[in-house]
């Protein structure tokens, strides 16, 4: 598909989206073009809305994660380059995964825990929106977003343990 | 296989005025089959006036029995008898426990093979005689040819599992408009009727698989968020339990099959009686053993508790992947004979503290929303609905180390398409083995193998070097095709597959040729009798396209497919098959690029309400 994502689903090219509207048309465009639409049209409609109806399946699953919107937004301007971690992160990092090995049974702990990784989700989100939305300085961003990146990971072992 | 339609006589002949369709419901206990009747889902009796078709066939000899019938044989010779053929489907023989079946199973090169006094037969085969006697009721009912079904398969199926039913409908002759699974089918069939918002969990627990749906319901909208299961989990392992307790207590000898057979039948009927009463008197002899016996609720409860606990299991792997905790489930429906089973709604009701849905008939609502969706999709009914459903279960292929390198991750909307990139391992290696495997384990044996392909011609380069691009694709039905090429050079080794198991499409065919004994001109003159159909149909949505849309065609474009019309209207006007079906593709595949601009146009119009700009794709 050529087409952007975003003017795919009318929306403006930004981190900071209305996730509502997202879902919103994601949902029109599907009641107009999902093969169960086509299940008694010509063989072309019926590759055709195949085709159009899985792209906007994956259209819809890249904007809706905000890391994978935010790497679409990078990859619109080219600029997917590998930047290193600093190393006062990666060090925060074996802090933080320490931290979660000696309270994985701890269910109090890991709530406490999950509060602080939160927190620092949201943070990074908002600094994700300021470089990407405001700033455009694509290169800060990619770092923001591996952070990011591992901060979702770890908040998913975290709900693990809690389960 | 397109089917022909017949009118009633003084009728209109327009072939899309009311398409004869019912969906189906293939279980592993029972199956039925249902269509939208003067506008409301209906179950089709069979020929006793039950709504049920028990799932058991029959072979003797020279005589197939279904339904009734062959259960009957079921104590006296159960050899020949097969039940709960839905848990052999799409497997192999290292799948099954050969003890839970008194058959004589057999490896038969992928397939299973059940031995019995017809031969050598496979559950796709077995599968196909319900399914027959489920189309001939039908159509009895509707006085005249299936133009198409729906036919529902547990959500938890796998690949090979829903392969191998479509197969069988295919050799039942039945044209499948699609596979869905059945929690979602019967989320349809209660959300009609209610028409409720908000977020639901379908609990499915039938006579041999258990399905766990989460689903969002909004407008005319049923999206599955999450599923779980087991395909292996359901009423006949209550039973087993009961049977298990027994075979302890009165040293029953378990090898004998007749014996085990009549253990099974007692344990189902205790079952079944401790769903309406507190307790249950048992006093039978089985080859010379007496078995006294009075089972409670309670007792049952503890028999089956590690059963339940996996149900329980299952339902909160499904939240937490679909991203919610219990107290946000605006409802509970509880699908499936076994979910009768007091102790089963006590468990659910106790996990989501609220009370359950199940005014409908548990046996029949996945079949009755099964029937709408296929009226839905001959374009019957004027519902406003749309499902979209998800893989129930990782794809993924085999990496070094037999890892399995995930794809596509459970629980993704379809249609799906996803790719990655894989490169090679040796200096000058020239082919690759993809092995396609399906589950959430990280290592290969403990996932399905779904299929095996060597992707050959890989220009020889340095180790790692080489870029091969695996893309795998799952449709509607939920069924998986691959295609994998080598993207570095333009020398592109591609290759496509679509996994298949056990029967291949030329012994389907085979198999088909042998159950319809037409004459060779009656193959014929009805081959061409379809092909005219589909010909006068493309013919007619062409037109239509053009009246509506040929503003978005270039001058050449227009021409060219008014040409490819024309050409098509005169190939008509002989009776020559190829000719006709050679126009029918040529105008198809011309009108391609006017398809997508034509659903581009109405994607714009539906967000918009008016067309601002083109949207290209």
């Amino acid at each position: 598909m050529t087409q952007n994502y975003f003017e795919l689903f009318n929306l403006p090219e930004k981190f900071q989206i209305n996730l509502e509207k997202l879902q919103e048309n994601y949902r029109t465009i599907q009641k107009e073009i999902h093969p169960d639409r086509f299940a008694m049209a010509t063989e072309s409609e019926k590759i055709q809305s195949m085709i159009k109806s899985t792209q906007i399946n994956d259209a819809y699953q890249a904007l809706k994660s905000p890391i994978k919107r935010a790497k679409y937004i990078l990859s619109l301007h080219k600029s997917l380059k590998k930047i290193p971690l600093p190393p006062d992160f990666l060090m925060q990092q074996m802090e933080w995964e320490e931290h979660l090995d000696t309270i994985s049974e701890n269910k109090n702990e890991l709530n406490k825990f999950k509060f602080i990784i939160n927190k620092e989700y949201e943070q990074y989100s908002l600094l994700l929106e300021t470089q990407i939305d405001i700033n455009q300085d694509w290169d800060e961003a990619a770092i923001t977003i591996d952070k990011l990146h591992f901060v979702e990971k770890l908040l998913n072992k975290i709900n693990i343990s809690l389960n | 296989m397109a089917l022909l339609q017949i009118s009633e006589p003084g009728k209109s002949t327009m072939p899309h005025q009311h398409r004869r369709v019912v969906g189906i419901d293939l279980g592993t206990t029972n199956s039925l089959v249902a269509s939208v009747i003067s506008g409301s889902p209906t179950i089709l009796k069979q020929i006793d006036g039950s709504n049920l078709l028990p799932s058991v066939v029959h072979y003797s000899k020279d005589k197939i029995l279904v339904g009734k019938d062959a259960k009957n044989h079921l104590g006296k010779d159960a050899e020949n008898t097969i039940s709960s053929v839905k848990r052999l489907i799409g497997k192999t023989i290292n799948d099954v426990n050969k003890d839970h079946f008194p058959l004589n199973l057999a490896d038969g090169d992928g397939v299973i093979n059940i031995k019995t006094s017809m031969g050598i037969k496979n559950p796709i085969e077995v599968s196909a005689e319900i399914l027959k006697t489920l189309k001939i009721v039908a159509e009895n009912k509707l006085c005249g040819e299936l133009m198409g079904s729906v036919v529902t398969v547990p959500a938890y199926f796998d690949d090979a599992q829903r392969q191998a039913t479509k197969d069988a409908c295919t050799l039942a002759g039945l044209n499948v408009l699609r596979l869905i699974n059945e929690p979602t089918a019967a989320a349809v069939a209660y959300g009609l009727d209610k028409k409720p918002r908000g977020c639901f969990v379908v609990f499915d627990l039938g006579g041999g698989t258990f399905d766990v749906s989460i689903l969002n319901l909004s407008k005319g909208l049923f999206e599955v968020l999450a599923t779980h299961g087991d395909a292996n989990l359901g009423g006949d392992d209550f039973d087993q339990a009961i049977v298990n307790f027994l075979n302890d207590k009165y040293k029953l000898n378990i090898t004998d099959i007749e014996i085990q057979s009549i253990v099974s039948i007692l344990a189902r009927e205790i079952k079944e009686s401790l769903s309406i009463k507190k307790e249950v008197e048992v006093l039978k002899k089985i080859s010379g053993i007496e078995i006294k016996e009075t089972f409670t609720q309670e007792q049952f409860k503890i028999l089956v508790k590690g059963l339940i606990n996996q149900t329980l299991k299952a339902t909160k792997s499904a939240l937490h992947d679909a991203k919610l905790n219990n107290e946000q489930i605006d409802g509970v429906i509880m699908v499936g004979g076994s979910t009768r089973m007091p102790c089963i709604q006590e468990a659910v009701k106790n996990l989501f503290k609220q009370e359950l849905h199940n005014d409908l008939n548990p046996d029949e609502v996945v079949a009755l929303g099964a029937a709408t969706q296929a009226n839905i999709l001959a374009g019957n009914g004027q519902e406003d609905l749309l499902l979209l459903d998800v893989t129930p279960l990782s794809l993924g292929i085999e990496t070094i180390g037999s890892i399995v390198e995930r794809i596509i991750p459970r629980n993704t909307t379809l249609p799906v398409a996803m790719a990655q990139e894989f490169t090679t391992y040796k200096d000058g290696q020239t082919a690759m083995i993809i092995h396609v495997v399906q589950g959430e384990r990280e290592l290969v044996d403990d996932c399905r193998s779904l299929a095996k392909f060597t992707l050959k011609k890989i220009p020889p380069m340095v180790a790692g070097a080489a870029k091969i691009k695996v893309t795998f694709h799952v449709d509607t039905d939920g069924l998986l095709s691959v295609s994998a090429e080598e993207t570095t050079t333009n020398a592109r080794a591609t290759i496509e597959v679509k996994p298949s198991y056990g029967l291949s499409e030329d012994k389907i065919k085979a198999m088909l040729q042998s159950s319809y004994d037409l004459a060779e001109e009656d193959k014929a003159s009805r081959a061409l009798a379809e092909t005219k159909v589909e010909a006068n149909q493309l013919i007619e949505l062409t037109q239509k396209a053009l009246d509506t849309d040929k503003d978005l065609l270039s001058e050449s474009e227009l021409t060219s497919i008014k040409n490819d019309l024309s050409e098509l209207i005169d190939s008509l006007k002989s009776s020559n098959n190829d000719k006709i079906k050679e126009a029918t593709k040529k105008l198809n595949l011309q009108s391609e690029s006017f398809a997508a601009k034509r659903m581009d146009r109405s994607i714009q119009k539906a967000l918009t309400g008016k067309s601002i700009n083109k949207l290209e794709f």
